[in-house]
């Protein structure tokens, strides 16, 4: 495993495996997969879409997680990506109104070529991601043309699981390659972009670690 | 700065602090009519506080938000205790434990006694007999002109309606993150945890577009609500507040420019040392009620006081007329139709979208 700040090429290695089997965090195929390290940083406060937001964090620490773990398998029919990162203080659920949960996603171009991921898109690049809170492991997936605009798509076929073990979140969201969404040909590359929220520190929304800039997620065979 | 989103008319309440009762029905009203769904069932979009007293949640008006000198105040989240849960009660134990000693308690969830909830302060109240004194203050959302929470969500789910200034929650575009509730000076938004989303009173809009007026106004048994629109000059909302300026908002120093107003308490004439009335001393120390209602409240008490006097000597006052209310329909404005008449409006998020 190797921190970088270039661009970084998660390759998808193509396994014999139902997606059942990767969508379990643990689950043997992932020792067989190339392992990514990305690094993690805040998200500028000035750049939040709400004066509220700015004039409340303008102080407040945040982006705690300073790197995140990716690696990806693809089986026939499906693409599975896992992120891994250290959480020694897992915020599992929504359980007051004052705690936040602890969350992640993965960036898409809509159309898997140009990522404008620091502004969440714009009107002529739309993004498309895949999230998971903790608490329900079922996935959110948004589409969004520039910051404050992500909607949440209806039907999707993103899913989700999740693991926290020794104090790291262990997350899996997968799709099928032939769905609705960013097209996931094989041996295609498309940009990806990664983030993770802490609960514990009240992040959620723009509040954030995330990658700074675009790496590139290659389909398995 | 706050966005100007100036609407067409703007929807505005007052409530007549010297005539509310406590009694808690327009609470009911709402609750029954509003917050029966999912993850509702600690919402009170309505709640009477008991003033002076810390209010719902705890230290509601003391917990940040809204603006100051045009930048937002950073504000606070309540933990769901201080807002007071939905306590169960055990009707086979007060009914049928056979004793007959046993009452209605309220239980938190773990079986604990309730350590506070909503108007915990009911009669508190504060100063030394016999010039004690407390009086009743309903809260609802404020529809502000300058809404804290609409700038504070970075999705632009909270929208203010161009025909009537209402201030509504786009459940589809909430993701639940609760600024909103942080920004809120008055604490008047609920997070639903089930659904995560934030909820609040929506002036009953269903019912305000068939011509009726919002359910915590029509079952006012104390007649202390007027609804109408601050625009319409010949409104009573528009009497009280711009003409007899007697109307005041709560809390202007947070700068939200709230449309409920509040007819401050005169509270009954102070006692001296003697026991006689002492017409020249107030129950509540007036600094206190400036705090609450700004400045505007020195003429405004003396305007009533004025005006009372003048019946009371047998003249006419067409202020003490509208706060009288003789016609129970002026206090209903535009919105004089009959619940009754119409199919029960339903709380339908997708009427929330814009």
């Amino acid at each position: 495993m190797t921190v970088t700040e270039q661009p970084v090429l998660v390759a998808s290695r193509k396994v014999r495996a139902a997606l059942d089997s990767l969508l379990e965090p643990d689950a043997k195929e992932w020792a067989k997969a190339a392992v990514a390290s990305i690094p993690l940083v805040p998200t500028p406060v000035d750049r939040q879409p709400s004066a509220y937001v700015r004039a409340s964090w303008s102080e407040r620490p945040r982006g705690a997680v300073s790197e995140i773990a990716v690696s990806t398998l693809t089986n026939a029919r499906a693409l599975a990506v896992r992120l891994e990162w250290e959480a020694p203080r897992p915020s599992r659920r929504i359980s007051d109104y004052n705690v936040y949960a602890d969350a992640c996603a993965v960036l898409f171009a809509r159309d898997g070529r140009l990522l404008e991921h620091e502004t969440m898109g714009s009107p002529g690049h739309p993004v498309e991601g895949w999230h998971w809170r903790a608490g329900t492991d079922e996935a959110f997936v948004i589409n969004a043309t520039g910051l404050g605009t992500a909607t949440r798509v209806k039907a999707h076929s993103v899913c989700a699981s999740s693991r926290w073990s020794e104090g790291r979140w262990q997350v899996v969201l997968a799709r099928p390659l032939e769905a609705d969404g960013v097209p996931l040909a094989k041996r295609k590359k498309v940009p990806v972009a990664f983030a993770v929220w802490t609960g514990v520190a009240g992040e959620r929304a723009g509040l954030k670690s995330y990658s700074p800039q675009a790496h590139e997620l290659q389909v398995g065979q | 700065m706050a966005k100007d989103t100036s609407p067409q008319h703007q929807f505005a309440m007052v409530l007549d602090l010297n005539k509310c009762l406590g009694c808690q029905t327009c609470t009911i009203a709402c609750k029954t009519q509003w917050t029966r769904g999912s993850g509702m069932d600690a919402m009170w979009w309505n709640i009477v506080n008991t003033m002076p007293g810390k209010g719902t949640p705890r230290n509601a008006l003391d917990l940040g938000g809204g603006y100051r000198d045009g930048e937002p105040v950073p504000g606070q989240l309540p933990p769901k205790a201080e807002w007071g849960e939905a306590w169960d009660f055990d009707y086979d134990e007060a009914l049928f434990s056979g004793d007959g000693h046993d009452y209605l308690r309220p239980r938190e969830h773990d079986g604990a006694s309730p350590t506070w909830g909503p108007n915990w302060d009911e009669d508190v109240g504060a100063g030394t007999y016999p010039n004690s004194y407390f009086f009743y203050m309903p809260m609802i959302c404020m529809n502000c002109s300058k809404p804290a929470c609409l700038e504070a969500c970075p999705r632009d789910s909270i929208y203010r309606r161009d025909e009537d200034g209402v201030i509504l929650i786009d459940e589809d575009r909430c993701h639940g993150y609760r600024f909103c509730i942080e920004a809120c000076p008055y604490k008047r938004i609920y997070f639903n945890e089930q659904r995560v989303i934030a909820q609040k009173c929506i002036s009953c809009y269903p019912r305000l577009e068939a011509g009726v007026a919002p359910a915590c106004v029509r079952q006012c048994p104390g007649r202390i609500r007027h609804v109408g629109h601050l625009d319409d000059r010949k409104s009573n909302i528009y009497k009280l507040v711009k003409a007899w300026k007697v109307a005041l908002p709560l809390r202007p120093d947070f700068e939200v420019e709230p449309n409920v107003f509040y007819i401050p308490p005169t509270l009954p004439v102070a006692f001296d040392e003697d026991g006689a009335f002492d017409d020249e001393a107030w129950r509540m120390p007036i600094e206190d009620l400036r705090a609450m209602f700004g400045p505007g409240v020195d003429e405004a008490l003396a305007t009533i006081e004025t005006e009372r006097e003048k019946v009371a000597a047998g003249g006419r006052s067409e202020l003490m007329d509208i706060l009288i209310s003789y016609n129970w329909k002026d206090l209903l404005g535009p919105y004089p139709e009959d619940p009754g008449q119409i199919p029960p409006p339903t709380f339908d998020s997708r009427k929330l979208q814009r």
